[in-house]
């Protein structure tokens, strides 16, 4: 869609003018403008596919917990086996269906009148049967909780008010080949180890969500302490070098979804002092298992993934990344002050409550085959690094604040935000793996497509 | 859910109320304004000595459920701090280096411990004490401060003559946490 064509914002400038194509710059504004975040709603939350849970926390018919699609809350329910996702406003005068993060029941009634509904949003009635309390108007069948499309993915729960958008698949486009290694690689399958942690950051959304998108440089200065006082000092003390971890392949996509594939060849050379190239991939499979398997779970892997997925699994897997527009994903391979190496396995979801503050959404997950005493220190080195009070995040949610405060600013609501260390390099030689790839120290490529997707979204018709 | 919530056993553990006003109960109290103290003042790594080294730290998560369902209201399989001796160290270690962004500048916080009830236990020099908690946060020009209410449910426990931190649980108040980390300790 051409520029001139694109609705004006109150200003007069349209959401192209805030995005410099050309020179990859993108105007500080949209990080605290009002306007723009109304359009987000529609355009953005209206339109994609987002992240509500997991279906392990809702295991039984009827179970239900209560999430946000934009600002709109919803009701996630179990309903004959199958995951139902219903705008949480009664139909008769908008109050909230239900008020509880989280229970169990076959017949949602709301409070305020008494309309009943199923889990799967149905409509049973009104009290006082023979005094017809909901007229009749309308019938029975549209007066149920309006449906949004779900679908499940590693038992991942996604919904979309876009009926008739493009399938989950399709959006994923190649990106799942990725995510596949990561949600849908073992037997089991995942689990939440609770409930998810939530807290409020006085951001944007997109000030976590376009760094989501593999921002691999501010790794080296925001959370350089890792290598100060964390888990990647040396073991003589001394301070360690963090960019060593930021070589390896990052996957960008036209939708906007990212992964940083980072190399664990530095780890299998330290776990097994061999080089690696002399390992075959089931050795350093076993040898450095994804977070949450051990040594004998290859048998799953092998099962699950292509041998291509393998190869890279064992080589490059990736660890940080995120899904358009609002998740990200860290399924992390921690090294021990012992050697050994740790996993965790995090997905946030950064759900927008206004131009100028955001939800956190933090769940932890294990494998349901992980045995007890794995679980056990992945969920507390999860808990300890990311999240709430995570020593890694708790810098990130320091500092989007800032970004919307200067956002604010008549001077700086111009300023840009540069995307402009561009890869040259391309696929890594052998690489296994679909899409846009490219090999090297991390760079600013897969922000930018993320960007680029937004923009895409905010302009069409 | 996969994990069962850990029994909350605090209130299985206190036995006779200690009597306000007592020598073990002005000790405790001590120590509460001690902590108050140290931690309000940025020395993270005093507040460490005042801890056993079996200390169990938890913050569990909170959910709004309905009355009938209130014990399910604290979530402990999920929590928003699981820590040991060893993380709290690694934590006051960080908070004193160069480069703990969250609090560095640090916030200016207040403490406020009040309501505070100690119990006996069945173990010989061990306190159950029940406290409440306000903490107030500020960060840069914010013109608000970040509230967070909590209850406290602590066993301390003499050791030479000293109490220390053997346990504690932090029952927030809120659902959805409303400061933007939990980068300070409670």
């Amino acid at each position: 869609m051409s520029a001139n064509t694109e609705r004006k914002l109150a200003d007069g400038s349209t959401i192209s003018d805030l995005i410099d194509l050309e020179r990859r710059e993108v105007q500080l504004r949209t990080l605290a403008d009002r306007e723009i975040y109304e359009i987000e709603q529609d355009k953005i939350f209206g339109k994609t596919w987002l992240l509500l849970g997991h279906e392990s926390e809702i295991p039984d018919d009827g179970n239900f917990i209560q999430r946000f699609m934009g600002d709109d809350s919803v009701i996630v329910a179990r309903h004959k086996g199958e995951v139902f996702v219903s705008l949480n406003v009664c139909p008769h005068r908008g109050m909230k269906i239900t008020t509880q993060d989280a229970g169990s029941t076959s017949i949602h009634k709301c409070i305020y009148h008494g309309w009943a509904f199923r889990s799967n949003g149905e409509f049973l009635g009104s009290p006082v049967a023979d005094q017809c309390m909901h007229g009749k108007i309308r019938g029975k069948d549209e007066l149920g909780l309006q449906q949004a499309r779900v679908t499940l993915y590693g038992g991942l729960i996604f919904a979309t008010w876009n009926i008739d958008g493009p399938s989950f698949e399709d959006f994923l486009g190649d990106a799942k080949w990725y995510y596949d290694m990561l949600f849908c690689r073992s037997d089991g399958g995942m689990v939440v180890a609770g409930p998810p942690q939530r807290f409020v950051v006085r951001a944007n959304w997109k000030a976590a969500g376009e760094q989501s998108a593999a921002d691999g440089f501010h790794t080296l200065m925001l959370h350089r302490w890792l290598g100060e006082v964390g888990n990647y000092k040396k073991d003589d003390g001394e301070s360690g070098d963090l960019t060593p971890e930021m070589f390896g392949a990052e996957v960008s996509s036209p939708h906007g979804h990212a992964l940083r594939c980072i190399d664990l060849n530095r780890k299998i050379r330290r776990l097994t002092g061999k080089d690696p190239e002399e390992l075959s991939v089931e050795e350093k499979l076993r040898v450095l298992p994804p977070p949450g398997m051990t040594a004998d779970a290859f048998t799953q892997l092998k099962k699950n993934l292509s041998p291509e997925q393998l190869e890279a699994m064992a080589w490059m897997p990736p660890q940080v990344g995120g899904m358009f527009p609002n998740v990200l994903f860290g399924f992390v391979y921690i090294p021990q002050a012992d050697g050994s190496v740790v996993g965790s396995m995090t997905l946030h979801a950064y759900v927008p409550k206004g131009p100028d503050k955001l939800e956190f959404i933090n769940w932890i997950f294990v494998e349901k085959d992980t045995p007890p005493e794995l679980r056990e220190k992945m969920v507390m080195q999860t808990i300890q690094l990311f999240g709430t009070s995570g020593m890694v995040e708790q810098d990130d949610s320091d500092t989007w604040p800032h970004m919307t405060l200067t956002a604010k600013g008549p001077q700086g609501r111009h300023s840009t935000m540069k995307y402009q260390a561009i890869y040259e390099t391309g696929k890594p030689e052998g690489w296994p793996g679909p899409g846009i790839v490219n090999e090297g120290f991390t760079k600013d490529d897969t922000q930018w497509h993320w960007w680029k997707y937004w923009h895409a979204l905010m302009t069409a018709e | 859910m996969t994990t069962a919530n850990e029994p909350v056993n605090f209130f299985e553990q206190c036995a006779d109320e200690i009597a306000i006003g007592s020598d073990v109960y002005n000790q405790a109290l001590g120590f509460y304004y001690a902590e108050a103290r140290m931690l309000d003042n940025l020395r993270y790594m005093d507040w460490v000595e005042t801890l056993t080294q079996d200390i169990k730290y938890n913050v569990p998560l909170r959910q709004t459920r309905l009355v009938k369902d209130n014990e399910a209201s604290i979530i402990y399989s999920m929590r928003h701090m699981h820590e040991d001796y060893r993380s709290l160290m690694g934590r006051a270690l960080r908070l004193s280096g160069n480069s703990a962004w969250a609090e560095d500048p640090a916030s200016r916080t207040k403490r406020f411990v009040s309501n505070v009830q100690v119990f006996e236990t069945a173990t010989p020099g061990e306190y159950a004490a029940l406290s409440y908690l306000l903490i107030t946060r500020n960060r840069f020009d914010d013109d608000h401060f970040d509230l967070i209410p909590c209850e406290r449910r602590d066993i301390l426990r003499l050791q030479d003559g000293v109490l220390k931190l053997a346990q504690r649980d932090i029952i927030l108040d809120q659902v959805l946490l409303g400061t933007p980390n939990l980068a300070i300790f409670l």
